[in-house]
């Protein structure tokens, strides 16, 4: 493909190629890259949608403000809290859905497929059927530990502080692990046999085989699905929404959900901007993580 | 003599071993299915039935009356006054919203396809370009289009925003089509690009030996090809599509441009709608991927793990 005839510094190849990924460019230069540097102005002013005719420029004012926040820093403290419990329970259960997909048995496939269900449907969905198991009134939560007798009486769940983000997280882990765990089954078949043939010949037991050959050997893609992960529980959002509008009280008060409410209910634009560039600058360590292991996968 | 000797400690512990993978499985499958079996069940049962204490697993007077509401219900208008009139079978708690939602459901079909189609115009000729044509920049484009999905959904609420609204597109189809596509486009590119990558070079440069331009080598050779991985793309573009929530939130205001997510939301807040109702607008919203993603298995599971076998 080096055989194109140089005319005006750029090849005719290139020429080709720049004309392909032209309206990609506009559809990303627009929808994505403007409205990322738009923020950042916005983020600069003192916008508030109650008073639109006068937005003051502010320099860091709005960062200022929101690093000095008390409840902002609670909300993080929460966002962490979720993230840990959620990421955790996510690693752990898709580890153990993919060692058993990575087993050969009748009805293994149909097994996969299913698993695909939590992964497929709406998280407004998702969130509609949590918010109506845990009801404290007539939800399948109250009414199976009371059938099995592990409570004596209904229970207040999602409206309890201490018990919120825990529940929330489950929602969200049901959802989550169908992905992380087809992530890992890859990685899990692309050991080599030879390994554990050779650690079964130096009399290694099933427990010893998974620490000393498989974990290490998974080592890529566990990353990916615990950066991955991690990503998605810091910003998430719908389930926070739906399931408790970030209560009761500010018990479910993440970052996601405080941008939210000071973006769209408190109507302050410029805050709402320079809290979601504090969120996105968390993030970008984990994202140029997960970027470069995607890009080397694909362009190496 | 020796030979029962040798195989009697063979077979047991694989006898062990399917006891094992069965429960294993038993274990998944009830963990996977049954808050969704439960949605379900409760999506048939009546509103008198719903509040059973304890619940009724399966409903002992299964009715359709909930989902008869749904699709019946822009036939008359909700009043206050009406609302527990309404309909006797479910209790009668129908939403004044419930008639946006057989409009909702053609709104979330027509976006979705309108950003799969987009998808594959603005997708498929980059990605052969950056698989396929040797030019200045190639690999950074990739990270670069990748990296556009590093910034939040969140984070971009307020700009996209600002920016629709100054444009005019509030409470307009278009409003979602636009920022669906930027969301799905570059994760549609990855796709397509690793299976681009997988197929030989020669080919290309067979087809314009024969005098194939770039596009229609790309349309004539490629495209056939790479059928698994275009329906792959069309899958999760449509998927996302179906699914988005945040951004219709902020976009869309009236029935005209709403979408299922914003309407079956809209239910779980109202406290006096019955949650069988809510529930049968769940089991809607949730019909369409199940379906695609259970019977188009097989390319999802290749194009999650996109890239990941060379790896």
């Amino acid at each position: 493909m080096a055989s194109a005839v140089q005319t005006t510094g750029l090849s005719h190849d290139e020429r080709r190629a720049y004309l392909f990924l032209a309206p990609l460019a506009v559809v990303l230069m627009g929808v994505a890259v403007f409205p990322i540097l738009y923020s950042f102005y916005i983020s600069l002013y003192s916008l508030k949608l109650t008073r639109p005719q006068r937005a003051p420029f502010v320099w860091f004012d709005n960062y200022v403000a929101v690093l000095s926040d008390g409840q902002f820093w609670s909300a993080v403290e929460r966002t962490v809290i979720f993230s840990v419990i959620a990421v955790a329970a996510i690693v752990i259960l898709a580890l153990l859905v993919a060692l058993l997909l990575n087993e050969q048995f009748p009805g293994r496939r149909v097994l996969t497929a299913l698993l695909l269900i939590p992964w497929a449907i709406p998280n407004v969905a998702n969130a509609l059927m949590w918010k109506w198991i845990y009801d404290s009134n007539y939800g399948a939560l109250n009414g199976i530990l009371y059938q099995l007798g592990f409570i004596s009486s209904y229970m207040v769940w999602l409206g309890d502080a201490d018990k919120t983000l825990a529940l929330i997280a489950n929602a969200f882990v049901w959802k989550e692990v169908p992905l992380a765990a087809i992530l890992l089954l890859v990685g899990l078949k692309t050991i080599p046999a030879d390994l554990y043939a050779a650690a079964r010949v130096d009399g290694a037991n099933a427990v010893k085989r998974f620490l000393h050959v498989t974990l290490p050997a998974l080592g890529p893609s566990f990353a990916l699905v615990l950066i991955y992960e991690t990503m998605m529980a810091i910003r998430h959002f719908d389930l926070f929404f739906i399931l408790t509008e970030g209560g009761p009280g500010d018990a479910s008060s993440v970052v996601a959900w405080r941008i939210y409410v000071e973006t769209f209910r408190n109507l302050s634009f410029g805050i709402g901007a320079a809290m979601s560039y504090i969120l996105a600058l968390a993030t970008l360590a984990l994202s140029y993580a997960v970027i470069r292991a995607l890009a080397q996968r694909v362009a190496a | 003599m020796s030979v029962p000797r040798i195989r009697a400690p063979r077979l047991r512990p694989r006898w062990g071993r399917s006891v094992a993978l069965w429960a294993a499985s038993a274990v998944l499958l009830v963990y996977v299915l049954a808050p969704v079996a439960w949605l379900l069940s409760s999506s048939f049962q009546s509103e008198r039935e719903i509040v059973s204490r304890p619940p009724h697993w399966i409903a002992q007077k299964p009715t359709l009356a909930n989902f008869a509401a749904i699709f019946s219900a822009g036939e008359r208008s909700v009043t206050y006054e009406t609302r527990r009139a309404a309909d006797p079978a479910s209790g009668g708690y129908i939403p004044s919203t419930a008639s946006s939602l057989v409009p909702a459901l053609g709104n979330s079909l027509i976006v979705a396809c309108a950003v799969v189609m987009l998808n594959l115009l603005v997708g498929v000729p980059a990605a052969y370009a950056i698989a396929k044509i040797r030019f200045r920049g190639r690999q950074a484009s990739l990270y670069a289009i990748l990296a556009t999905r590093v910034i939040p959904d969140i984070a971009l609420v307020v700009p996209f925003f600002l920016l629709i609204r100054n444009l005019g597109l509030l409470d307009s189809l278009w409003s979602l089509i636009i920022t669906y596509l930027a969301v799905t486009v570059p994760f549609s590119v990855f796709i397509l690009v690793s299976y681009f990558e997988s197929l030989p070079d020669e080919l290309d440069k067979a087809a314009r030996v024969d005098g194939c331009s770039r596009a229609q080598t790309l349309t004539r050779v490629y495209l056939p090809l790479a059928l698994p991985s275009i329906v792959a793309v069309m899958l999760f573009a449509f998927l996302a599509s179906w699914n988005e929530f945040l951004l219709a939130l902020m976009f869309t205001q009236t029935p005209k441009s709403q979408t299922l997510p914003i309407i079956v939301a809209s239910f779980t807040s109202d406290f006096t709608i019955s949650f069988s109702f809510i529930n049968a607008a769940g089991v809607i919203a949730i019909i369409p991927p199940v379906i695609l993603a259970i019977a188009f298995e097989r390319y999802i599971v290749s194009g999650l793990t996109t890239g990941a076998v060379k790896g």
